[in-house]
């Protein structure tokens, strides 16, 4: 036996997937080289942050940083989770960075996990919580995930330079494993729901982007129902702000999204670069939301672009039968989850572009990872 | 496979029946079964229920036994064709498992076996091969070979009854998963007496079926004839082990392992040569079982470690199912077997060499079964046989040949090997991937013509390798030989940085080279596409698998487009992906200008690579992907163009567009296409698969079943069909959905994509083995290779549950090591033994319980829960009487549970306050008194109280005993005040820390004679070395002597008492005597007075006088009348007994005269 089995990546991208991967197959990793080059060397404070996360729910582990924060030692540990956690997010990135990978992580832990995390909701960079909520959750139903444990909470909203939101996450843990999906269907698109929000801004807002993005879905689709979500006082946040996230729904129940976020930058940074951020009028969010919804259904598969990684690890995650996934063009994220997952998991896809569609169609045999923190009796 | 009949049997006279007599009637009454069973028969409806609560306890019964007997459906994912059925022969020494494997393979081949060492297979019928094994008789080789049992024979000396081996492997076997057990009585012939015999078999039966379950096959061979087993009970032991069908077990499902039967040492004669104990490569073969392996699986072998494999190969079938053509029986070229660690067979087994032994008449010139081709092609090659027969396998002109083949210049050798591997090798054919780089750039750089010449003549050398005809030059037996090695290198070529450029044309090249008439144009272009190479290589030198590349040319052209895509995402990472990264690259790329050197690195490098991330180590991480621009989606071509993605487009379009998908779909089809459930028997058609998710489709299964339930069994049928045989049939589907899925890719993808099937031979190369492995290593005990699953390499706390197994002499101590068997791994340890209080803690206890489970926490490479954990204390054969110590299972790893244990912490007052006191001695520093703060505390006499704060005295409080320090006082506070001799005590409770000991029990790097020594329990070495056990005074228990306790009245001085209040003044003053007032006081009485009283006293007097004298006479009259009593008491007894005795005279002569 090897006395040293870590594994030596470098580089900080792809943290989060590294680190969840290294968890779920219980692999130590070696992380060199973060950012050693730059001008603001080692981990980012979301990075931080999210290894404090993993710190809140896991036991065992080891977690060792250097000084300058450039190399990273991590060998991980049981996942306990466990009932009425708290996390502050910061403000460095959304709540929708963490969320990815505690929702994985969450399916293997010993405990369910409930967790309270504070920060910014929505956000211009990771997947808004609206989405989370309508869309990611419902995908883990194809894998065999009941749907009774799963929720999202949004307590209040957070839009990006204070934050300030607070959402609440329940993620059961699976028994053994997953179920191998079979998904390529992806069905015509039978209505579109959607969710606006305004924090600290006049609720009038959130009717001119549901008004915008009407108007180009409506040449397409009749069924169109984009909920207003207004918040003010604490439920608010700290800061102003305004988005929507839009859902398609097919036929086949796939789902696929596109959100966006519109914040009013913070004070320090209105001065800095005054004339660049020029905020865009809730009608152009409007259109832009819609547009982005309509370029996602154009491109086929059975999730949109932001959620392909997600959807290969849990078809790498799944038992060792064949799983079949459709998904439009690969986003050079789910390219390098592919990487990932062939790095830690040694599962690898059989990716066959389907002409035709404009659609690749991508199939695996799982890597059967267990839940082995759970409990026997 | 007809076994002679009556060839070593004597024929026995037939049995006669009585026809007539007692027996008869018996007989044919007990045939009858009445009157009653008769009527019931011939009309069952009359005797139907008569109650409703009968009928329904019946019913109620029959269900509970129905669902008693289901279980949960386990998916069975091996496909192909199964690996060979192990038998484990297992028994006591000297019982005949050697026999038995011997007359069994005899039975099947109708070979002799001169000693059994390794696993034999076995080709047993058209569908079935079987391996036996031989159970070693030591502890380690008994837990290594239950672990891989399909089935076990146990062998019992029916002379002699059970011996503890048979229940030992039984336990084995019931921890590491049940595989079916079978009993075998030997030795029969030694009763002489035939009913003793039969005594015998009835009770070793029922011992044998408490043991495992009511009904349990316990097979009896009666005796030996010319010292084999007789031929009639052979062949129904055969029929019985060829009927088992193999249990799924949840460890072995989900791990692949190998019971090795062929074991090579590999490394270069040099380097051994130089260190004798220079770390070894090995080969292992063998089939492989569980479940599908892949490349990068690390292993575990028994008794030697984990190793990661530094190459895998799937070899050809060495023992292969005959053809599957319609026929009852197997031919006789078709009684296969294997065992090259036996001797037996083609390969004879030596440590260092393999030997090949081939009958005269087998070797012959003419073309041969396929099965035998294949067989013996790995193992030999004499020039002149191998000559005659690729003579007979060219397919190709020579022009042909010439005109396919390319020379390489700079041949590359492979590590030197014995030359049976490189033949495997060859074997191996498209499933051989060899890792090293390809020598696909050296074609394409140089030129045929220049170097042609030198080549030819230095690899002309090596004659021995020259396996191809003499009739081509020199020149063409080099091209041969590199492409035979070429052969190996070139698979990998799909993921090569040049393939890419060629994906266009490639598929027209497929095209000319499928019609074979490439000419030499090709090859002077300089660059040769690597498909062409590659099939020309297989094309010369594997004849066999000349027609398989044709089949798999056709999809490989149609997966074209798709393999690019995969080398995309899987090829180097350096690669440009042109596909999805867009053009924004190019605006950001201009700007170069003078600020560049004065910015950092970092940014400069983010400042390039805004678009395109895969070359920044340090991306951001988004899984949002942002399109580059948004396109105007009001436009009408753009509405147009995804019109039929709504549904309130066109549907038939958009039926289109599925269709259009649906080069897949007819994948699909074949997916859910025809296939049998091969346990009902039931066939489900294609359609079911459309609407199996809705109701419909079970509909039509029901269909279905009804047209097939002839052949279903009835209780198949009584199943309902609820929710178990809609389990089953999920399962039945997604298997079905696997193998179409999987089969339509080519092999080499295939393997990478889930590995290398189950039932495949497989052969696998591991580095860095100690030499030991070799030195010691012994045919005799079965050695396997167990995957190791993910997570599973690690180390960690896990905790078990546990019970000492109630035979074995000892309850077990805690932190004495014992070996534990979990998964593959054998390893000792050292558990701490717990039980779970009612407040969850786990209170350590130091020895098991008994009859009861308790936790034992342990360290060691972590197994996941549920997996069965064998303990046993020592591994020598004659130590104890039952070995195994222990058995339980995993619950979690569990680092977090703590396990405590009670202590008592113990103090004495040095200075008492009123209620408060200061407590020395409990603790030994002011650093703990600050730890227990608040802790509650108590005398001995109940006196509750509490911790409050570090407390200095001052010196004169105390007198201070020497080394006496003043660190570590407590001021304590209690409810009452204490006393200067009270003991005070804090109950704790402190961590127990479990021990990181493991320690892989090596068996394998030894003699096998020698017995493991690992670390030795305390007592062991206490012995060892003649140390005696510490002895604690304290500890010992005495008597308790209390000392009554004397209390001095309490001296309250005078003065001070007279001070006192009277409620403070002692009351206590001893007691006077009081005499009553009567006594006391005179009494003066009148003369009248005196007078009466003086008569009354008279007057009494005379009354008492009176009263005596009455008494006197009446105890006088008293005695006169006893006396007068007793004389006539005396007459009347004198009376009666004579009486009596004249009485009694008479009845006596009159009973006498009765008699009479």
């Amino acid at each position: 036996m090897g006395r040293d089995k870590s594994r030596k990546l470098s580089g900080s991208r792809h943290f989060r997937q590294r680190v969840v991967l290294s968890t779920l197959t219980s692999t130590p990793i070696t992380i060199e080289d973060i950012r050693s080059g730059g001008a603001a060397p080692g981990l980012r404070p979301h990075e931080v942050s999210l290894l404090h996360l993993l710190h809140k729910i896991s036991d065992h582990h080891s977690l060792d940083l250097n000084d300058t924060g450039t190399k990273l030692r991590y060998k991980p540990g049981v996942i306990v989770g466990g009932r009425d956690l708290e996390h502050d997010c910061g403000v460095h990135r959304g709540i929708g960075y963490y969320l990815e990978p505690l929702i994985l992580l969450g399916l293997f832990a010993r405990a369910p996990i409930s967790i309270r995390l504070k920060g910014i909701t929505n956000d211009t960079k990771d997947p808004s919580v609206d989405t989370f909520r309508m869309v990611t959750l419902h995908m883990l139903k194809q894998f065999g995930v009941p749907m009774e444990g799963l929720e999202l909470k949004i307590e209040s909203r957070g839009a990006p330079p204070l934050g300030g939101g607070e959402v609440f996450l329940r993620v059961p843990n699976i028994n053994s494993t997953l179920k191998a999906a079979n998904w390529v269907d992806e069905g015509m698109v039978k209505k579109i729901r959607g969710v606006s929000f305004s924090t600290r801004v006049s609720p009038q807002i959130e009717n001119r982007i549901i008004y915008a993005a009407r108007g180009i879905f409506n040449r397409f689709i009749p069924d169109v129902h984009i909920f207003t979500d207004h918040r003010s006082g604490s439920a608010g946040g700290r800061s102003a702000g305004y988005g929507v996230s839009v859902v398609a729904e097919t036929t086949t129940g796939c789902l696929i999204s596109a959100d966006a976020t519109i914040s009013y930058p913070s004070v320090e940074e209105m001065n800095e670069e005054s004339e660049s951020s020029e905020l865009t009028s809730p009608e152009d969010l409007g259109v832009q939301v819609a547009s982005m919804l309509l370029e996602e259904v154009a491109q086929g598969g059975v999730v949109d672009s932001t959620h392909q990684g997600l959807l290969f690890i849990l078809c790498a995650l799944s038992p060792p039968d064949v799983s079949k996934v459709r998904v439009g063009q690969l986003t050079p994220y789910a390219i390098e989850t592919l990487r990932n997952i062939q790095d830690f998991l040694d599962v690898k896809f059989i990716i066959k572009p389907d002409p035709n569609s404009n659609t690749v169609t991508l199939k695996c045999v799982g890597a059967g990872v267990k839940n082995l923190a759970r409990k026997t009796l | 496979m007809a076994p002679a009949d009556g060839g070593g049997e004597q024929p026995h006279k037939a049995h006669r029946q009585h026809k007539s007599g007692a027996k008869a009637r018996k007989k044919s009454g007990k045939g009858g079964g009445g009157d009653d069973a008769g009527g019931e028969r011939k009309n069952p409806k009359a005797f139907a229920f008569q109650s409703a609560a009968k009928a329904k306890r019946l019913q109620s019964r029959s269900a509970e036994i129905e669902q008693r007997r289901l279980h949960v459906p386990v998916m069975d994912r091996s496909i192909g064709e199964p690996p060979p059925f192990v038998v484990v022969v297992q028994g006591p020494p000297q019982v005949g498992k050697s026999l038995l494997i011997k007359c069994l393979v005899k039975h099947y081949t109708k070979q002799n076996l001169s000693e059994v060492r390794g696993p034999i297979t076995v080709v047993s019928g058209k569908s079935r091969r079987v391996q036996f094994v031989e159970c070693p008789n030591d502890i380690n080789g008994m837990i290594d070979a239950a672990k891989i049992a399909d089935l076990a024979l146990l062998l019992i000396d029916g002379s002699y009854g059970f011996e503890m081996d048979t229940f030992e492997f039984l336990n084995i076997m019931q921890v590491h998963g049940f595989p079916k057990v079978m009993g075998v009585l030997t030795h029969l012939d030694k009763f002489k007496d035939v009913k003793k015999l039969r005594k015998t078999k009835q009770r070793l039966k029922h011992r044998f079926w408490s043991e495992i379950k009511e009904g349990a096959k316990l097979f009896y061979l009666s005796g030996l004839i010319h010292g084999k087993y007789t031929k009639r009970e052979l062949h129904n032991l055969a029929r019985f082990i060829s009927v088992i069908k193999p249990i799924p077990l949840s460890w072995r499902m989900a791990h692949p392992y190998l019971l090795v039967d062929r074991f090579e040492d590999v490394t270069p004669p040099e380097s051994v040569r130089l260190n004798k104990k220079c770390d070894r490569k090995i080969t292992l073969y063998g089939y492989l079982r569980g479940c599908n392996m892949k490349r990068r699986t690390k292993v575990h072998i028994t008794g030697a470690g984990d190793f990661s494999l530094s190459g895998v190969t799937s070899l050809a079938d060495p023992c292969p199912l005959p053809s599957a053509a319609k026929k009852r029986g197997l031919r006789d070229k078709e009684k296969l077997f294997y065992a090259p660690m036996s001797g037996l067979g083609d390969l004879l087994y030596d440590k260092d060499a393999v030997y090949i032994n081939i009958n005269d008449h087998l070797v012959q010139f003419s073309k041969t079964d396929e099965n035998d081709a294949s067989k013996k092609q790995g193992k030999g090659h004499d020039v002149g046989i191998s000559l005659v027969k690729t003579l007979q396998n060219t397919r190709y002109s020579l022009d042909e040949k010439l005109d396919q083949s390319f020379i390489n210049f700079f041949g590359r050798k492979p590590a030197a090997q014995s030359e049976d591997i490189s033949a495997s090798q060859n074997d191996q054919g498209d499933a051989n991937i060899s890792e090293q780089a390809d020598g696909n750039d050296i074609n394409n750089a140089d030129t045929l013509e220049s170097n042609e010449h030198s080549y030819s003549e230095c690899s002309s050398d090596s004659e021995h390798e020259n396996d191809v005809t003499t009739h081509l030059s020199d020149h063409e037996v080099d091209l041969r030989e590199k492409v035979e090695f070429c052969n190996g290198r070139l698979r990998r070529k799909a993921v090569s940085a040049n393939f890419k450029d060629e994906v266009d044309e490639e598929g027209s090249d497929d095209d000319d080279s499928n019609t074979e008439n490439s000419g030499d144009d090709q090859l002077s272009e300089g660059s040769v596409s690597l498909d062409d190479n590659e099939e020309a290589l297989d094309s010369d030198d594997e004849t066999e698998n000349t027609s398989k590349w044709k089949e798999s040319l056709l999809a490989r052209t149609l997966s074209r487009r798709s393999a690019s895509l995969m080398q995309l995402v899987y090829g180097q990472s350096s690669m440009k992906l042109d596909s999805t990264a867009p053009e924004a690259n190019d605006n950001s790329a201009e700007e170069s200008s003078d600020d560049e050197f004065f910015v950092p690195k970092g940014q400069k490098k983010q400042a390039k690579n805004e678009a395109s991330s895969f070359d920044d180590m340090d991306a951001e991480d988004y899984s949002k992907f942002f399109k580059a621009e948004l396109r105007d989606w009001s436009d009408e071509d753009l509405i147009k163009s995804i019109r039929d993605r709504f549904v309130t487009g066109n549907w038939s379009k958009a039926a289109l567009r599925g269709e259009e998908i649906d080069e897949n779909k007819e994948d699909d089809e074949e997916v859910y296409g025809d296939f049998e459930d091969l346990e009902t028997g039931e066939v489900h058609k294609s359609e079911t698969y459309e609407n199996a998710a809705g109701n419909g489709g079970a509909h039509k299964q029901d269909d279905l079943e009804v047209d097939n339930d002839k052949k279903k069994s009835k209780r198949e049928e009584s199943n309902g069909g609820d929710y178990f045989d809609k389990l089953k049939e999920e399962i039945e589907l997604r298997k079905q959905i696997n193998i179409s899925e999987l089969n339509d890719l080519d092999e080499d993808t295939r393997v990478e994509i889930e590995g290398f099937r189950t039932g495949s031979y497989i052969r696998l190369e591991v580095h860095g083995v100690p030499f030991e492995l070799i030195e010691h290593f012994d045919p005799c005990h079965p050695i396997i290779v167990g995957g190791i699953g993910l997570g599973e390499e690690n180390t960690g706390y896990m905790q078990a549950s546990l019970k000492r197994h109630r035979w074995h002499r000892k309850v077990l101590k805690t932190k004495d090591p014992i070996i534990v068997s979990i998964g593959w791994r054998r390893f000792q340890t050292t558990p701490v033994y717990a039980i779970e209080d009612r407040n969850g803690r786990h209170r350590m206890l130091k020895y098991t319980p008994e009859h009861m489970h308790c936790f034992a926490m342990f360290w060691g490479p972590l197994a996941p829960p549920k997996s069965g954990v064998l303990a046993v204390q020592h591994l020598s054969n004659n130590q104890v009487p039952f070995r195994i110590s222990a058995t339980g299972w995993i619950q979690e790893f569990n680092n977090t549970a703590r396990i405590m244990k009670k202590i008592k912490l113990t103090g004495a007052p040095c200075k008492i306050f009123k209620k408060t006191a200061l407590i020395k001695r409990m603790f030994t520093s002011d650093l703990e008194v600050a730890r227990f703060e608040g802790a509650a505390i108590r005398t001995v006499s109940g006196i509750r109280g509490q911790v409050k704060k570090a407390a200095k005295i001052e010196p004169g409080d105390m007198p201070k005993r020497k080394g006496e320090s003043t660190e570590g006082i407590a001021r304590c506070t209690f409810e009452d005040r204490i006393l200067m001799s009270d003991i005070v005590f804090m109950r704790a409770w402190v961590n127990v820390e479990v021990p990181t000991y493991c320690n892989l029990v090596t068996t394998a790097l030894q003699p096998r004679g020698q017995t493991w020594q690992g670390m030795r329990t305390t007592a062991e070495l206490r012995i060892a070395h003649n140390i005696p056990i510490p002895h604690n005074k304290d500890s010992v228990y005495k008597p308790i002597e209390r000392k009554v306790r004397k209390f001095n009245p309490i001296e309250i001085p005078a003065k001070l008492q007279h001070l006192l209040p009277f409620k403070s003044k002692p009351k206590d003053r001893p007691k006077h005597k009081n005499t009553p007032v009567e006594n006391r006081v005179p009494i003066l009485m009148e003369p009248s007075e005196k007078k009466t009283y003086a008569a009354i006293q008279q007057l009494r007097l005379l009354k008492h006088e009176k009263a005596k004298k009455k008494k006197m006479q009446d105890e006088r009259k008293k005695k006169a009348y006893e006396a007068e009593k007793a004389k006539t008491d005396q007459l009347t007894k004198k009376r009666q007994r004579d009486e009596r005795r004249v009485r009694y005279r008479a009845e006596d002569k009159q009973k006498k005269r009765a008699r009479r």
